[in-house]
């Protein structure tokens, strides 16, 4: 009798822990369970057109199935004024309402709230309002961000945008900006030259390499949605420029500088002061730095052991050690958002693949396969994506990958694109 | 005494001297020669040639006579007179400047057009001559060493740069597109590097080469294959 009093006792326990489980669910970066998410109708007013509120719909379900920790009920929904009983039953964990409403001056309103259909409970609400010359879908991608957000501690990246190279005509290249989703393609330089390498600081500033004037320049704003102006050199000749890289905290900009004996060395700029300093020794190839996201340790690609490989060292140059130990060629390191792995691409037979280095294990992992090459990796702000560029198509395309490689995605269609990075749309 | 040999020249004298006598004018004479003037006199002032100025004083026997000494001073005769005589010799002065000015500046032209032409077919020379020498030699695969068969290549072109003093060459490096972007861009360079360090051994000046590297942002062809691989692993030399 004891015994199936204990017994019973733990099972109730360990029963009323699950349903306590049940009434908060909240996930962390590394489960692969999704929520279950259901969407009403969206009520419309004010709005001219009824295809407006299907498009929305249309852009936020998008939105919410790419973030890879929700699944949108597709089937078998009930119906709108159904009782919240009835959309837990159908299998949604979370109920989404939303209330879309144009003002007569044009601006845009949104109300959403999410219901936790098992307890019944509100888990998130929030309205938003932009002007008119907001399209409609950024507020999808807002109120998506919001919901991982709310689910994970960790906003989304559905209003991030992708910033690339792409070629306009033989021997000219320029910066592209385009959103998550693919829409809105901006050209962002008009240089009428080769344009190559762009980088984005943790403020929107741009940087990039240019050939407009012949030899390479770094040009870049030193302010804020300033205008673009050479970096460095500051006066004179700076020798072949190549690979900048702005520091987490947009003060420095790492860049690489080769020289006419055929070494090409990492160097740091400051830019309050305009003076750079050399970082390697001139002995071979270093190139291809990358900051870690505290701004004191470098990752960079050198040949000084013979092959291309990825080594490490402290953003003063000291403490330089190697990192990748298999393979004859590994190149482009990119280090992540929150500092724990490097992504980057390793050439056998010819073609690249993507692996990422998990820096606390000490081992790489595989993320594609050699169907075609695959490179320039970088990492979605959120840390669970990478972008790169694969020919797998015929011309060189943008694509994203979750880090299994499983979900591997066409961003767009564009051809001839090179050196893409994800920054945060706000 | 013998007086009669004094007859002769006597009788000369007295002859000759009568020839030069003559006898002297009777009244009756005088007064007709008088009135015959007075008639001309009158008959040429009838036809209106009498003389208007006296003969006796004239300007143009007296050039230092100061005017207004005899007739009325007429000032603004005498200004224009001035004026006149003073723009008569500036316009003389500016003219003789002129002409020596456009001389000088035909002379200039002249010889600037010589230089140019002079330049110009200098160009020329080195243009036809660099499309012969200046052209690209390759590498292999990963790698930015000179090859043997490109030797003569370079040789030429330094033979090409001593010939030329004034000319001056880019080399720029490139790569097929088996490497990273960045990657390939330091290879480039690498490979531009190594030209120009066998070019200085050759006993051109590096001074008069600039380098540069492309990586594989410009390709020479897209096709995957060795044909287009190798073709685009390259040395580019430019006359600049």
């Amino acid at each position: 009798m004891p015994r199936f009093l204990v017994r019973t006792l733990l099972c109730a326990l360990a029963a009323s822990g699950l349903w306590a489980q049940q009434t908060e669910v909240v996930l962390t970066a590394t489960s692969s369970t999704k929520l279950v998410l259901a969407m009403s109708t969206p009520k419309a007013t004010g709005l001219d057109d009824a295809n407006v509120a299907a498009e929305f719909t249309a852009v936020l379900k998008r939105d919410l199935d790419e973030t890879g920790v929700m699944a949108v009920l597709q089937e078998r929904l009930p119906a709108d004024g159904a009782p919240t009983k009835a959309w837990k039953e159908a299998g949604a964990q979370w109920l989404l309402s939303t209330h879309l409403s144009k003002a007569v001056n044009g601006d845009l309103q949104l109300e959403a709230s999410a219901l936790d259909t098992a307890a019944e409970k509100g888990v998130f609400s929030r309205t938003y309002h932009a002007n008119r010359i907001v399209p409609l879908r950024y507020l999808a991608h807002y109120l998506a961000d919001d919901l991982v957000g709310r689910l994970t501690g960790e906003k989304g990246v559905a209003s991030s945008r992708i910033v690339f190279v792409r070629q306009v005509s033989n021997g000219v290249k320029e910066l592209f900006q385009v959103d998550r989703d693919g829409a809105d393609l901006i050209q962002l330089t008009r240089h009428g030259s080769l344009t190559l390498s762009p980088t984005v600081a943790a403020d929107g500033r741009l940087a990039y390499v240019t050939y407009k004037s012949g030899p390479p320049e770094i040009w870049g704003q030193r302010k804020k949605d300033g205008p673009h102006e050479r970096l460095y050199p500051t006066s004179g000749a700076g020798g072949m420029l190549s690979s900048p890289v702005w520091s987490p905290d947009g003060k420095r900009l790492a860049f690489v500088q080769g020289d006419r004996r055929g070494n090409s060395d990492i160097m740091v700029l400051d830019l309050a002061t305009g003076r750079a300093r050399r970082l390697t020794d001139s002995n071979g190839i270093n190139t291809e730095p990358t900051w870690n996201p505290n701004g004191n340790q470098l990752a960079f690609t050198s040949d000084r052991e013979g092959g291309p490989q990825v080594f490490l060292m402290q953003d003063d140059g000291s403490n330089l050690r190697r990192l990748t130990g298999e393979g004859l060629y590994n190149a482009s390191p990119t280090w992540s958002p929150n500092g724990a792995m490097v992504a980057y691409v390793s050439r056998f037979e010819g073609k690249f693949d993507l692996f990422v280095y998990k820096l606390g294990e000490g081992k790489a992992y595989q993320i594609t396969t050699g169907v075609s090459t695959s490179e320039s990796p970088a990492w979605s702000p959120d840390e669970r994506h990478l972008v790169f560029t694969s020919n797998r198509f015929g011309s060189s395309q943008i694509f994203t990958t979750d880090l299994s490689g499983r979900q591997v995605v066409r961003l767009t269609e564009l051809a001839g694109c090179q050196s893409p990075r994800w920054i945060r749309g706000r | 005494m013998r007086y009669g040999i004094y007859v002769v020249p006597a009788a000369i004298v007295l002859t000759l001297g009568s020839l030069a006598c003559k006898p002297p004018k009777t009244a009756e004479q005088i007064k007709a020669e008088t009135q015959a003037a007075f008639n001309e006199g009158y008959q040429a002032f009838k036809d209106g040639k009498a003389r208007t100025t006296n003969p006796y004083v004239s300007d143009k026997e007296n050039p230092l006579k100061m005017q207004g000494w005899y007739d009325g001073w007429d000032k603004a005769k005498a200004d224009q007179e001035a004026a006149d005589k003073a723009a008569a010799d500036a316009k003389a002065a500016a003219d003789a400047k002129a002409a020596a000015d456009a001389r000088a500046a035909a002379d200039r032209a002249a010889a600037e057009e010589a230089a140019r032409k002079a330049a110009q077919a200098q160009k020329e020379t080195i243009q036809t001559a660099a499309a012969r020498v200046l052209v690209n030699i390759h590498f292999d695969f990963d790698k930015a060493e000179i090859k043997e068969n490109d030797r003569a290549i370079l040789q030429g072109i330094a033979d090409f740069m001593k010939a030329f003093p004034v000319a001056k060459v880019e080399i720029a490096g490139n790569c097929d597109e088996r490497g990273t972007n960045e990657y390939n861009l330091a290879l480039g360079n690498k490979r531009a590097a190594a030209a120009l360090a066998y070019l200085k051994t050759l006993g051109v000046d590096e001074a008069r080469f600039t380098t540069i590297s492309y990586g594989k942002e410009k390709p020479l062809c897209t096709e995957a294959t060795e044909a287009c691989w190798s073709q685009n692993r390259r040395d580019e030399f430019k006359l600049k």
